[in-house]
């Protein structure tokens, strides 16, 4: 059973968040917006093969509010509705192909850009923004999940 | 092993979170309830920061340099560098000589009817978040300024401009830019007058009007001044030139205006003390 570490992931979502501060102007230029934290977040909680306290998730909201200098409650409410979606259609997420799934959380980037953006950016929402950050993120995901499928590995693992 | 989808008990308290976070929404953007801690937060960080740099970056800095027995000089060059910022913001005063004062005479009676000892304070640029400055709508950087006062509303230039005003003095000054959307400033051009508001663009602020009022049409390239009928900025300083003009409805008119001075040139400023 995966064990989830709690220092590690904070450090980890620390670390994500100090990238995600540095690469956004260059992407900000192409109309790009690459919600890093939220991918890595997300990442974990679809992974751990137990349901996640909506508490926790929370309390993790509140800690990358902190961090990323957003209004407090925005990250967390977030966080909370991910997990929400992740716990419910964690079953279901086997019987979907990984396309699927990568649309899905190209889909959920989007929500979170265009919430976070109705809070703290609503004089310049950009649905130029939402576009491309949807078929980039869902690209990204793409080539992320063939990488893991295709590339060569050293050792061969039966499942 | 499968995961169990939430009960309606996990539910209940799904609902529970999502609205006490809308609740800490609410009361971070509209009651300001959770500025210390953030601005505590930046203060830690930048201190750390600063004392890791110290601890390991800094003795190896100081090591190399004293062995290539250039340290001296690069310390003459900050000060040097230091200095001809200042002399750039010098600059701009005396250029606007007439805006601010009539004479040394009257610089002179000014300092000492209000007991300062300077015309200006130098400060230096501490943090500014230039993620949030492209993307959003909150421009703020935080300052050092070189004095003991209060400096809460003083204004701050930089060798091209007018940048902010201070709203909030802890051990660092936090600047609200021009460009932020909480920002208004009173500016004119000729007998246009206009409250022109920060459009969470970078270099961008904006204007609209009536077209029953204004007699004259604004066109591209014109000229805006500060107004100076805020009580915060000075009068008669360039503030930037007209860029678009967007008809909105028939009767009004809105146009944005690029500012001529931006955060970014320097990391040196300068800052008027509010009387």
């Amino acid at each position: 059973m995966k064990k989830l570490n709690i220092i590690k992931f904070l450090i980890i979502i620390f670390i994500s968040n100090l990238v995600e501060s540095f690469v956004a102007p260059y992407l900000f230029s192409f109309y790009v917006s690459l919600p890093l934290t939220f991918f890595i977040y997300s990442a974990v909680i679809y992974n751990f093969n137990r349901n996640i306290n909506p508490i926790f998730s929370f309390l993790f909201g509140l800690y990358v509010d902190l961090i990323s200098a957003n209004p407090f409650g925005l990250n967390a409410g977030l966080f909370i509705i991910i997990t929400y979606v992740i716990n419910s259609y964690a079953n279901a997420f086997k019987l979907y192909s990984f396309i699927q799934i990568c649309i899905l959380f190209g889909m959920s980037s989007v929500f979170y850009i265009g919430f976070k953006n109705l809070i703290i950016n609503l004089e310049n929402f950009s649905y130029l923004l939402l576009l491309i950050s949807f078929l980039f993120n869902t690209s990204l995901f793409l080539l992320l999940a063939l990488f893991r499928h295709y590339f060569p590995k050293i050792l061969i693992k039966y499942d | 092993m499968s995961r169990v989808a939430p009960t309606l008990g996990t539910k209940f308290l799904y609902v529970l979170c999502i609205l006490f976070s809308i609740f800490l929404i609410y009361s971070d953007l509209k009651l300001k309830w959770f500025g210390d801690i953030k601005n505590f937060y930046q203060s830690v960080i930048i201190s750390t920061k600063y004392v890791i740099e110290t601890a390991t970056i800094k003795p190896f800095t100081y090591l190399y340099q004293t062995s290539i027995d250039k340290n001296e000089l690069i310390n003459e060059n900050k000060k040097l560098k230091l200095e001809l910022d200042k002399s750039y913001i010098s600059n701009f005063i005396i250029s606007q000589d007439s805006k601010f004062f009539a004479d040394d005479e009257t610089i002179k009676f000014f300092l000492d009817l209000n007991n300062l000892k300077e015309v200006f304070y130098l400060a230096k640029l501490k943090y500014f978040d230039y993620e949030m400055y492209l993307c959003c709508n909150k421009h703020r950087i935080l300052i050092e300024v070189f004095g003991d006062e209060n400096f809460i509303g003083s204004v701050v230039i930089n060798k091209d401009g007018i940048i902010g005003q201070i709203i909030n003095a802890n051990s660092l000054n936090e600047v609200l830019l021009l460009t932020d959307a909480n920002h208004v400033m009173p500016i004119v051009s000729g007998n246009q007058f206009c409250n022109a508001r920060g459009s969470g663009k970078p270099g961008i602020i904006t204007c609209s009007y009536n077209n029953k009022l204004w007699l004259n049409q604004v066109f591209i390239g014109q000229e805006f001044l500060s107004s100076g009928m805020g009580g915060i900025y000075p009068k008669d300083l360039l503030i930037g030139r007209v860029g678009e003009i967007r008809q909105v409805d028939e009767n009004v008119t809105e146009f944005d205006i690029n500012l001529i001075s931006s955060p970014e040139t320097t990391n040196v400023f300068g800052v008027f003390k509010i009387l």
